[in-house]
């Protein structure tokens, strides 16, 4: 009975009441396996002392590195998102600016990790399969850092288990079905952010974990450390991958439990207790934090100071502070009358136009003005000139001459001397939108039509038009269209160009244009003396904090947009049970392949594991509700608030996923992964012994002891221990090959790997006739 | 984390206060009715111990207290009055209906005036008065919603005298035989009963009648409500229905007391039905079942710690549940398709959503022309025979990805690209067909008919394209193989023969029972059946089989089914998927087989349809290519960013505008963040101070003496300042509110399809009894005197009725308590601005005349597409 197990604890023998007397003696006797530490099985005994504790966590790391480490150079190619990681390493070296959209720490230590092997950044990691030998990239030294932390995970998790007060057998098992996992092996063999992302989200559980059991003992030194040390674990955690920031959410659920039961006035008599503690966590696991996460992006931007890949991603104002920056050396004011060339900002086609006009009737039977036809147009081409002509009377010469901000104007076609025009006429391809074509220049019937309001991006009034930097969208005057395209090829009559659209909405985000580059002036003359001689400019100065936000922003709203359908991408509810892997990696010749896919028996032993978890929570409730009390005290508060935690990790880290439209993969479910080994070995505890450790906090020095319990699994726990890791061990070496990539199959044995029939392996043996075509 | 608290009636002592007897003082009878004494003149039935639930609010004693479950809020039990001996007696025991009946009568003066002002097809009037003639003319259609109310606007058709002749096209004018008004009359009328149902709901869920007036008020004024109830729509009854539901359930709340009574009974049972009629008008109404749902699920979770429950009782209730909430609903819905097939027993226009066996059993259908077996050269149509699946169909459009080729997809409408030819396989060509037929008429060649395993080309009529397969990924399912047109009727290759595998045959049964599969003799009972024989097209050379699944291919489909070619896994059960059966089947050598086949049973259509109708409502997501002026997004709702044009916005039209009253709409979404924040603090605040002064001392009899929560739980008066009565009453209304406006509002922000203004009229009404809640709680329940008595219900329901003369109202009003000014001042300027807010906007459903520019005033926000 739970209220006796709570007597027992709270009340000297003395005080209690005679009639109990007799129960408690018999209780006592029972009790004493629990509560005498020497009673229990000598092999629990043995165990459970520090020095068999490090011997079994030196197997564990010296067999996690083993396995990580092991062919760690083969293969010598690129491999999967290798191709992405490795060349934002060689971007750190090379001091070039890239655009991604996860925070830049595990980025950082590649680089790191990179320069400190030895490699220079001049491999670009352009495709799969392109060879790291032939190229003398040192990759082996860049896929050390994930193998070493990956390899630390193991320990770490073990250290969760014993820090929450279970035995060494039940710590050695969930370590053992991250130790023996496939897919966080072939995780952290490759340059890829999970291994971190994961090794640092294991150290915040720590951390959290180590904190909590300080809680009576609030406030101290050791208490302050755990706390911010669970503060930087997490953002590094979140600094690695974006998904990190779910792991901030989990810190934060927790917190909020842990502060409602603060709020409790038996707990703060006074609220100033409370604030205290608030305050605290504040400082803690806010502040410290996000200047962490800060920080990682200051070091970031100082270590990117030269122009790159990524200059083309952010607004002209961050462009001009990266060296060598096309916009900060060729950026031009321009004037009425100069003959330019203009881009779509996303897709970089010209505005193009070419004598051909629209047919009379679409496919769809709609019916155009057969103007002649504009389109964009990818590639350098006389057709692609535009004058610009001024619609107000000009100044002969001076600045006067310059066209501003939300000027009307006009654009001259030069080859075919017609200016642009749109008109209440549907697009090609769009009903919704306006037909962009062009009208005779000497032809004054339509001029209103022509009209077009330059309105610069975030622009003052006044603003001079600048080419290259000075972004804008093109506004009809009449009809408050904006002129637009999109990603659409116009069929054979248009050459299969894109198509130019006038979109209805004015302020479209994705009507953006600029000025590529000046063809002449009103003389024909070549523009580029106009100004006479430039000094080489200076890359100029932004406020941090604005390019952070900026970056942040660009960040979410890539993330967001990462919609489109991958051959290997998977549903959330497939990853726990196994049901699809991701083909990182092939080679032909030796049929050769490496294909993520977890340790069937650990995963499935994680899924079991979950459902009598909740299972056991279920019930606990139910048989509450109806006032009996099944599972002792301690045992009840061990299942709710210890595994309840790694309950509460595991669905923060997977819940989520199943709202986002983003593309998923199986690897999203590593974290998640983690935290049901944790709970594996909270339910495999439950199961063996009704014993338990407790209490594991830290007692305070003003506390009235507690009665000490001892967790006694006896010898059946290492029995199933060793029968798991061999039954883990074997379907490892099983899946090995597809794991490590090495050694070729055949396809028969590609066949008998094939464990689930969902599993899309390649160089399968054909079951069905072949193909004649 | 830490787990709820323990059961909280353990200590529970079953005699405390059933001691108490009879009340000391009867109830008075004077005009100022109590609201306690409000609109029921009848106790369910009279206990012996009726007076169980007087409730004792006292300081000093928490004895008195009774247990939480008499104690969740709702309205207080009444006691029985006796009959009434006198007329002024009388009046005064009915006066708490006269409000009701004013409002109602206020209602049909809104919903009916100028109702047939516009003489036009107003925008939906174009599907349901559709679907009416259809159900006029008894033509069977197919349409996203369950049939209710579509049934009940063909009824109010044909009760009005319209003979189904008229085909609602948008905009048209009203031909004199189509008694528009009369029809709009009728829908309008469910408009009419939202008010009265308001105000009851109101009384039941133990609001004041200041607040039971606010609701009223606020149902009756508000101009979206109004509007939309005025039109031949379905909303009008998908409204009433919600409301009827949240009635019920409330009246069933009160009855929580007395369960098993007739009462508990016939209310739960409305509950059911209610929720079952409400789904059966449209897919929304599983909304408000999902708040019932939970309200029985939390009622059951705190029966079930409920220790003096028998077992038996505990059964009893959780069968009740199961019997009136889940079945009975579910009978009700599939009643209303019983009907809905029984009434549509012609061939129409939805015909090819159903199977095959269904449409043959349709008046004026002509499959029983069609010859009975299938002949090589034999046209036909092909049905999958999955729930909800199609007709094939090719087009000349072809895919964007993949090979390029023809599109071959599955449609749901019958036309002349779903016909294709049975030909020989290429193969065969050489030796029997190919010399003379490279026209492919078959005609003086001896009749072949078609059989199990035969190899055939299945060639698209009116492209002459073969239906071919290849090792492509299809473009959605990129697992299966793609299927695609190809080639003509000398162009093709082995990838276009496919296999006839007969599965069985729906009259003679399965495949095995009149043939050996495995034999290869052949005789006539392998050939293939025109609608029954269930057969599947395997691809020679692939090995996989022709299916059609449910997912839709996007715009460049069409929407479309899309087919593939399924690989299937040896020996496995066929996919649903890739059965086919022939459908309609020409062949001028064969004679029509007259047969008449046996329905297909009711409950297969009735799945068949639903998956039909569950399909495409999926698949009406919005177009990103196509910009939808009238579509809004659910964020849009709540403070009323978008209104909705109902008509053309010509000079000459009467113009309708879906809008809202702004002040209730803004004043229903402030009080919802309002109580998000209220509920919080009490929540914050219980969890900081316990039970209050009653919970710090040890609650009494409590086992274990530290247990706060049970405490509190039983303790009278928690620290937050609130009775318990309060508190319950505070829950009680804020979960039903609460709980239904976030069920009928989330889903929207979730679901990928196209959303429109008029879908948050039912989450409205959650918005209004919370605006109405909130001022309760704030302003109208607290107590007018201060309180010597806290016990004595205020004296809120000031009746001014009798006062005759304007300074003996004055004198009155002063004399008043302070805090019944104060709620008078707060409810006559929320009543007039709700009222003058209903005034000024009262054209948009009234119908605006003339040049829209002539109408001053309405642009309140510049998001209203009202003027431009």
């Amino acid at each position: 009975m739970a209220s006796t197990g709570k007597l027992r604890q709270r009340v000297p023998v003395s005080a209690r009441p005679n009639f109990e007397y007799d129960r408690i003696q018999e209780e006592e006797h029972t009790d004493d396996v629990f509560q005498n530490p020497n009673k229990r099985h000598p092999i629990e005994k043995i165990l459970e002392t520090d020095n068999a504790s490090v011997v079994v966590v030196a197997v564990l790391t010296a067999l996690a590195f083993a396995l990580r480490f092991y062919k760690i150079n083969h293969p010598d190619q690129v491999v999967f998102d290798e191709v992405h990681f490795g060349k934002f390493a060689s971007y750190y070296i090379l001091g070039e600016y890239y655009f991604d959209v996860h925070p830049p720490f595990a980025k950082l230590l590649f680089g790191l990790a990179g320069w400190f092997s030895g490699f220079d950044g001049h491999f670009q990691f352009e495709n799969i399969g392109d060879s790291y030998t032939q190229n003398h990239v040192p990759y082996v030294g860049m896929r050390a850092l994930p193998a070493i932390l990956g390899s630390l995970t193991v320990p770490v998790v073990y250290a969760i288990m014993k820090q929450s007060g279970y035995s060494t057998v039940i710590a050695a098992f969930s370590a053992a079905i991250i130790l023996f996992d496939n897919a966080h092996i072939a995780q952290s063999r490759l340059i890829l952010l999970d291994a971190t992302l994961i090794f640092f989200m294991s150290l915040t559980i720590y951390a959290y974990v180590r904190f909590q059991k300080l809680r009576y003992r609030e406030f101290t030194t050791e208490w302050f450390g755990w706390l911010f040390a669970t503060g930087f674990f997490m953002a590094c955690t979140w600094g690695s991958k974006v998904n990190g920031v779910l792991t901030v959410a989990t810190v934060g659920v927790a917190v909020l439990i842990d502060l409602w039961g603060i709020l409790d006035y038996k707990r703060s008599p006074s609220m100033d207790y409370f604030w205290k503690h608030f305050a605290a966590r504040a400082i803690g696991l806010i502040v410290i934090p996000f200047t962490i996460y800060l920080s990682f992006f200051w070091v970031h931007f100082a270590l990117l100071p030269t122009s790159g890949t990524g200059d083309s991603f952010m607004s002209p104002a961050f462009q001009e502070t990266l060296a060598g920056n096309e916009m900060l050396l060729s950026a031009q004011e321009l004037r009425y009358y100069d003959t330019v060339t203009m881009r779509h900002k996303d897709s970089k086609v010209y505005l193009h136009s070419h004598v051909e006009r629209y047919p009379l009737k679409y496919d769809d039977g709609r019916i155009s003005s057969q103007g002649q036809q504009v389109t964009g147009y990818a590639h350098a081409d006389e057709n692609n000139n535009w004058q610009i002509i001024p619609t107000k009377a000009l100044p002969e010469t001076g600045r006067g001459r310059i066209v501003r901000h939300n000027d009307m104007i006009q654009l001259l076609h030069v080859n075919t001397n017609t200016v642009l025009l749109t008109h209440d006429v549907a697009s090609p391809l769009m009903p919704t939108n306006q037909e962009f074509t062009t009208w005779p220049r000497d032809d004054t019937s339509r001029f209103n039509e022509t009209l077009f309001q330059l309105s610069l991006i975030d622009a003052h009034d006044g603003e001079a038009w600048k080419s290259k930097s000075g972004y804008f969208r093109l506004v009809h005057g009449q009809t408050r269209v904006s002129m637009w395209t999109h990603s659409k090829q116009l069929p054979e009559w248009a050459f299969r160009q894109q198509e130019i659209n006038g979109n209805k909405n004015p302020t479209e985000k994705t009507a953006t244009w600029f000025v590529e580059d000046i063809i002449a002036d009103e003389t024909g003359e070549d523009p580029k003396e106009r100004t006479g001689h430039q000094p080489p400019k200076v890359p100029k100065k932004m406020n941090f904090f604005r390019k952070f936000g900026e970056l942040q922003l660009l960040m979410l709203q890539h993330n967001a947009g990462l919609t489109a359908s991958h051959p290997y991408a998977s549903g959330p509810l497939n990853w726990p049970f196994l049901i699809a892997g991701i083909s990182f990696w092939t080679e032909n010749d030796p049929q050769k392949q490496i294909y993520l896919i977890g340790n069937l028996v650990g995963w499935w032993t994680c899924v079991v594991a979950l459902s009598i978890y909740v299972g056991i929570l279920g019930a606990d409730l139910l048989s509450r509700r109806r006032n009996s009390d099944p599972i002792p005290e301690p045992v009840r508060n061990r299942l709710w608030n210890s595994a309840g935690f790694f309950f509460v990790v595991w669905a923060v880290h997977y819940a989520p996923f199943f709202l986002m439209n983003r593309q998923l993969f199986i690897h999203h479910y590593l974290a998640s992964h983690l935290a049901s080994a944790l709970i594996a070995g909270a339910v495999l505890q439950f199961i063996l012994s009704e014993t338990i450790n407790h209490p594991i906090s830290v007692e305070a020095p003003t506390m009235r002891r507690h009665k000490r319990q001892y967790a006694d699994i006896g010898l059946k726990g290492p029995i199933i221990f060793v029968l798991f890791c061999i039954a883990m061990f074997s379907m490892f070496v099983f899946l090995a090959p597809l794991t490590y990539g090495t050694p070729g199959l055949t396809g028969d044995q590609v066949n008998s790997k094939r464990l689930l029939s969902s599993w899309t392996l390649h160089f399968a043996a054909k079951k069905t006739a072949e193909v004649v075509q | 984390m830490n787990p709820a608290g323990r059961a909280v009636a353990v200590d529970f002592v079953e005699d405390e206060f059933e001691e108490i007897g009879y009340p000391e003082t009867l109830p008075t009878y004077s005009p100022h009715m109590d609201e306690s004494a409000a609109a029921r003149r009848r106790l369910g039935k009279g206990r012996p111990d009726g007076a169980e639930e007087k409730v004792w609010f006292d300081d000093e004693d928490d004895f008195k207290a009774p247990s939480v479950r008499s104690f969740s809020g709702g309205r207080p039990a009444q006691l029985a009055l006796p009959p009434p001996t006198t007329l002024r007696e009388f009046l005064s025991q009915n006066m708490p209906s006269i409000p009701p009946l004013v409002y109602t009568l206020l209602a049909c003066y809104t919903r009916f005036h100028r109702i047939g002002l516009s003489p036009t097809v107003v925008w939906d009037e174009a599907h349901f008065g559709k679907f009416a003639s259809h159900y006029l003319k008894r033509e069977f259609y197919f349409d996203v919603h369950p049939p209710l109310g579509k049934m009940l606007v063909g009824l109010a058709g044909l009760l009005s005298g319209y003979n189904g002749g008229f085909d609602f096209k948008s905009g048209v004018d009203y031909p004199p035989e189509v008694p528009y008004v009369a029809m709009r009359v009728m829908l309008a009328t469910f408009g009419v009963g939202m008010v009265p149902l308001g105000w009851f709901t109101a009384i039941e869920l133990g609001m004041t009648q200041w607040a039971a007036h606010l609701v009223a008020l606020m149902v009756l004024f508000d101009v979206g409500w109004l509007c939309i109830s005025r039109f031949i729509l379905l909303d009008s009854m998908l409204l009433f229905f919600t409301f009827l539901a949240v009635f019920c359930l409330s009246k069933f709340h009160n009855q929580q007391a007395h369960p098993f009574d007739f009462d508990w009974w016939a209310w739960l049972a409305m509950t059911g039905i209610s929720i079952g009629l409400v789904t059966s008008v449209k897919m929304v109404g599983l909304f408000v079942t999902a708040l019932v749902g939970f309200y029985t699920l939390e009622d059951l979770w705190n029966k079930f710690g409920d220790l003096r429950l028998t077992t038996k009782e505990q059964a009893k209730h959780w069968g009740a549940r199961i019997l009136c909430l889940i079945i009975l609903p579910i009978l009700v819905f599939m009643a209303t398709f019983k009907i809905h097939f029984m009434i549509l027993n012609h061939s129409g226009p939805g015909d090819a959503q159903m199977s095959s066996l269904f449409q043959a059993n349709l008046h004026g259908n002509d499959f029983h022309n069609n010859p009975l077996e299938i002949a090589i050269g034999s046209k036909v149509t092909i049905k999958n025979m999955a729930f909800g699946g199609g007709l094939l169909h090719s087009h000349v459009q072809t895919y964007p990805t993949g090979s390029n080729q023809q599109q071959v997809t599955c449609y749901h409408y019958k036309d002349e690209n779903n016909e294709f030819w049975f030909w020989p396989a290429w193969d065969q060509k050489d030796t029997v067909w190919d010399p003379k037929y490279g026209s492919h008429d078959p005609s003086d060649e001896e009749l072949r008919f078609l059989k199990h395993h035969d190899v055939v080309r299945l060639v698209h009529v009116p492209t002459t394209r073969n239906i071919h397969s290849h090792p492509i990924p299809a473009p959605i399912t990129k697992a299966n193989w793609e299927v695609s047109a190809y080639g003509n009727a000398t162009i093709g290759d082995v990838q276009d023969n496919w296999v006839v595998e007969v599965l069985g045959d729906v009259v003679r049964g399965d495949v095995n029972r009149y043939l050996d599969p495995k034999s290869s003799t052949v005789d006539s009972r392998a050939r293939i059946h025109a609608l029954t024989t269930r057969l599947r097209f395997r691809h020679q050379v692939l090995g996989c089989y022709l299916s059609a699944a449910r997912t839709s291919l996007p715009q460049w489909g069409f929407k479309q089914i899309e087919v593939t070619c399924a690989k299937e896994e040896e020996g496995s059960k066929p996919a649903e998927g890739s059965i086919w059966n022939v459908e309609t089947h020409w062949n001028t050598r064969l004679p029509p087989a007259a047969r008449s086949l046996s329905r297909s049973p009711f409950i297969t259509d009735f799945i068949h349809l639903n998956i039909a109708m569950m399909t495409s409502n999926n698949a009406l997501i919005p177009d990103p290519d196509k910009e939808d002026l009238l579509a809004s997004k659910p964020w849009e709702w709540p403070f009323l960013s978008v209104g909705l044009r109902m008509c053309g916005w010509g000079d000459q039209q009467i113009k309708y505008y879906l809008m809202g009253n702004p002040i209730i709409w803004w004043g229903g979404s402030i009080s919802l963040i309002v109580a998000t924040f209220v509920a919080l603090g009490l929540v914050v605040r219980r969890q900081r101070y316990g039970g209050g002064k009653g919970a710090r001392k040890p609650a009494p009899n409590s086992l274990n003496g530290d247990s706060g929560k049970n405490g509190a739980a039983l303790a009278a008066r928690p620290g937050d300042g609130l009775t318990q009565r309060e508190w319950a009453q505070f829950w009680h209304v804020t979960k039903i509110a609460g709980g239904g406006w976030v069920l009928h509002y989330l889903p929207f922000l979730i679901m990928g399809r196209v959303t429109y203004i008029h879908h948050y009229l039912p989450t409205l009404y959650f918005a209004v009894l919370m605006f109405a809640h909130l001022l309760d709680y704030f302003v109208f329940q607290v107590p007018s005197t201060p309180s010597a008595n806290p016990h004595t219900v205020p004296t809120s329901g000031v009746s001014l009725s009798d006062l005759n003369s304007i300074p003996k109202m004055i004198r009155t009003f002063r004399a008043l308590p302070r805090m019944t000014r104060i709620k008078l001042y707060v409810f006559s300027l929320t009543t007039s601005a709700i009222v003058g807010t209903f005034w000024w906007f009262r054209a948009v459903a009234w119908g605006m005349e003339g040049p829209i520019r002539n109408t001053w005033g309405l642009g309140w926000r510049e998001t209203w597409n009202i003027y431009h």
